[in-house]
């Protein structure tokens, strides 16, 4: 029989997070004040993050110890297990060999985490008593509960109010691990106070949420603030995730030629993806895939025809499936918006051509999910479900080409919080209305013109 | 078939990538302090004539607002909101 997962031993839990920050081909510039126009210090930050995340933040050290009391609590779920997808491998009648690291395995059901423990730690250790963060659905506010909980501090959660009612169980994990959560625009701050002033049942937002978070913090020196994602800090917390692959991998006897993660803020797929982008920039051959959604299904009716990348016709023009250029309205990609809740780090890789981004339609990613949940018997959360539709590509293009490629995904988290999703897919709400034929023969009209390549098709 | 002009009702609802969860037009066509989300037209284009619904419903300037200035990087947002708490802080133990 053969082996079908491998869990590392404790002893091999790696004892360094990886910077990326030191290796990177193009260094990343330092962010300037938006008062001042110079670069960012300590002390901007300092009335919301301690200082060791601070000295994180700005670190260019390749690795950074990490410290015995949150490798001790690491411990609860870590390391986590790799598993060979010999099921969907099957089903999907695959020559590639498919691997996935399993997030889903921690007490609050993602990778998440793997930076709020350590946040919580450096928060203990430098005299924090609360914490403040915002949340949506919920999966990094009840991480940071369950690790504020761990240890010994109060933890203080804005979930945005439409959120808040409608994701009970999320917010009754978080009150599980004594969490206090309350909707957000509340009456607790004067940014919740103003919005409530001019709109009593205002539904919420993010914006909203992190105003009051970062309020909260302000206003009281025994508190500070804690986010999720994007942050470089955030980012190097994770990377145990992708140095617990690469020995996972090594014990299979096997190296990924492509590796996959989603990519909203960027956390789970730079906690898988930085050590590997690491071995590529020393020479290594792989092949870095950021998962993001897409709503327009060029893909399934546009031609394969030349076109520019963006509204601005200033990226050369790339033979790509297409409904032409000015399809989406302009300002979307005009603005740069694709990338711009991205992380730095990861959006300046993308530039340095080490990682390839990756556009997955919503009904795809479900259809995947459904697939992986019946052949590897995981439901995955909604996110991590582009990660899989991107690896059930792969796989198929490894058929197709005939080629015995090794796929390695992260799974960062199940979905089982989140079924409303899987019931609007299955109930067919989700499904998409068709595109009137004149929208699509106003959008095509405009790529005419343009020059065709070889392999131009209808 | 025909797109509908007008946006579907509450009952239909996709996925927000921000919050998580699935939420209606209504919520996204105000979630910007009013204004719509910056990411409504991507995510609904391909449900009905979105662009073409807010353009009859946004002035110039709400629409600039909404879709046309870049989108700010985390840390800017962190950094603005510290200033602004810091300001409320002080003008509070005036």
């Amino acid at each position: 029989m053969e082996v079908k997962k491998i869990f590392l031993p404790e002893s091999e839990l790696p004892r360094q997070w990886y910077n990326i920050a030191a290796d990177m081909p193009t260094p990343l510039e330092p962010p300037l004040h938006p008062g001042t126009g110079q670069p960012v210090g300590p002390d901007d930050l300092a009335p919301i993050f301690p200082m060791p995340l601070i000295e994180q933040e700005v670190s260019q050290q390749q690795f950074i110890d990490i410290p015995e009391a949150v490798l001790e609590k690491y411990l609860i779920w870590r390391p986590t297990p790799m598993y060979r997808a010999f099921n969907l491998e099957k089903h999907l009648d695959t020559p590639a060999r498919i691997y996935f690291k399993n997030e889903g395995v921690s007490p609050a059901g993602s990778h998440k985490p793997n930076t709020a423990l350590a946040q919580a730690y450096y928060n203990k250790i430098s005299g924090t008593k609360r914490i403040t963060t915002e949340t949506g659905a919920g999966q990094w506010g009840s991480a940071l509960s369950m690790c504020c909980c761990l240890f010994g501090l109060e933890c203080k959660v804005y979930m945005v109010k439409v959120s808040y009612q409608q994701k009970p169980y999320r917010r009754l994990m978080m009150e599980t691990w004594g969490a206090k959560c309350t909707p957000s625009p509340s009456s607790e701050t004067n940014a919740g106070r103003k919005i409530l002033e001019k709109n009593p049942d205002s539904p919420g937002s993010l914006g909203i949420a992190i105003s009051e978070a970062v309020e909260a913090a302000v206003m009281d020196e025994e508190t500070k603030y804690s986010l999720g994602s994007v942050l470089n800090h955030v980012l190097l917390h994770q990377t145990v995730v992708g140095q617990e692959a690469q020995k996972q991998m090594a014990q299979f006897g096997d190296y990924p030629d492509v590796v996959i993660g989603c990519a909203g803020g960027g956390s789970n797929f730079a906690g898988m993806t930085f050590p590997f982008i690491r071995d590529k920039i020393n020479g290594k051959q792989v092949e870095i895939l950021a998962v993001e959604p897409a709503s327009c299904p060029t893909m399934t009716r546009g031609p394969f025809a030349y076109d520019f990348g963006d509204t601005v016709q200033m990226t050369p023009l790339l033979p790509m499936h297409t409904l032409g250029h000015s399809f989406v309205p302009e300002p979307i990609h005009a603005g740069g918006l694709r990338y711009h809740g991205m992380a730095p780090l990861v959006s300046q890789l993308i530039l340095d051509n080490l990682i390839t981004p990756m556009a997955i339609p919503q009904l795809e990613t479900f259809e995947a999910g459904i697939t992986f949940a019946r052949t590897e018997g995981f439901i995955s959360a909604p996110e991590t479900d582009h990660a899989v539709a991107a690896l059930i590509r792969e796989a198929l293009k490894a058929k197709e080409e005939g080629k015995e490629k090794v796929l390695l995904l992260n799974w960062s988290g199940h979905g089982l919080v989140d079924m409303a999703a899987y019931e609007a897919y299955l109930s067919g709400k989700l499904k998409n209305y068709e595109l009137p034929q004149e929208e699509i023969d106003r959008a095509l009209s405009d790529i005419e013109p343009l020059p065709k390549p070889k392999q131009y098709r209808k | 078939m025909k797109h509908p002009v007008i946006p579907p009702d509450d009952r239909f609802k996709i996925r927000c990538r921000k919050l998580g969860h699935q939420v209606a037009f209504s919520y996204c066509r105000v979630e910007n302090q009013g204004l719509p989300c910056a990411k409504t037209l991507d995510c609904w284009h391909i449900h009905f004539p979105v662009a073409s619904h807010l353009k009859k419903e946004l002035t110039p300037d709400q629409w600039h607002r909404a879709f046309v200035s870049p989108g700010r990087p985390k840390m800017m947002t962190l950094l603005d909101l510290i200033e602004q708490a810091k300001r409320a802080k002080e003008e509070g133990s005036k």
